[in-house]
């Protein structure tokens, strides 16, 4: 994992969460900007997981860091779902909260990736 | 789930499901890491990160399924939860070496463990009232 990456994953997320808050407040559904941003952030943490991957030897702590790669793996289609799922201003809310989860937890995959507990 | 009864998981409901979902997710990973690689050093902390996870994980799927009995009852128990560990570990920290999502009242996580569950009832028996 690389650093300037990582902090582009983690902007990317906050900007597409901040979308959400956005959207949900001015009172409109998912549309394609939150879709299409949802599909580049999956993109981008699938490169993210493959960078990580290709040098976990270096990671102490595997089963944690894994456990946290999966799980930024699985929520952009979760959001995905469940916006497509709530027509209502709440389903960008909880495209808001996925990607402030995404955000931190590239966050945290930074921290042990660094060494730190 | 029958006609006219008012819904818990749709609109701002879907939005407490995301984030305990989220909740369940790390707790459970975080007690059960703990658990199987140190959980030695303090059983005591380590027992309550996997409860916690535990209420996450009823509270998420309940909320889901429309459960409102049973979410009501997994929010108190939050609340409570986060009430009493978090003013435990802060008087005896001996017996806290390392955090709990509850710790310091949930200061780990920004303070939404203390906040989740108020929200959680305010959500709950708000939508009880206009049931008719």
């Amino acid at each position: 994992m690389t650093a300037a990456y990582s902090g582009w994953v983690i902007a990317a997320a906050l900007l597409l969460a901040l979308a959400g808050i956005v959207t949900a407040v001015r009172d409109r559904t998912m549309g394609v900007v939150l879709l299409g941003g949802l599909a580049l952030l999956e993109v981008a943490l699938l490169v993210q997981a493959g960078i990580a991957l290709s040098g976990i030897g270096h990671v102490r702590e595997k089963a944690t860091f894994i456990g946290y790669l999966a799980g930024t793996l699985v929520i952009p289609p979760a959001a995905v779902w469940w916006g497509m799922a709530e027509r209502t201003r709440w389903g960008p809310g909880v495209i808001a909260v996925a990607g402030f989860t995404v955000a931190v937890m590239t966050g945290r995959l930074m921290q042990i990736w660094n060494g730190a507990a | 789930m029958t006609q006219g009864e008012p819904q818990v998981r749709s609109g701002p409901g879907r939005l407490l499901v995301a984030v305990y979902g989220v909740f369940a997710l790390a707790a459970t990973s975080r007690a059960g890491v703990q658990i199987a690689t140190k959980f030695a050093e303090a059983p005591l902390a380590y027992l309550l990160s996997a409860f916690a996870a535990v209420v996450y994980i009823v509270l998420t799927v309940a909320l889901a399924r429309n459960n409102r009995r049973v979410a009501l009852a997994a929010c108190s128990i939050e609340l409570a939860g986060v009430l009493i560990v978090g003013t435990l570990s802060l008087a005896d920290s001996q017996a806290f070496p390392d955090a709990t999502v509850w710790s310091g009242y949930g200061s780990g996580y920004g303070f939404v463990p203390l906040l989740l569950p108020v929200l959680g009832l305010v959500w709950l028996l708000r939508r009880r009232r206009p049931a008719a």
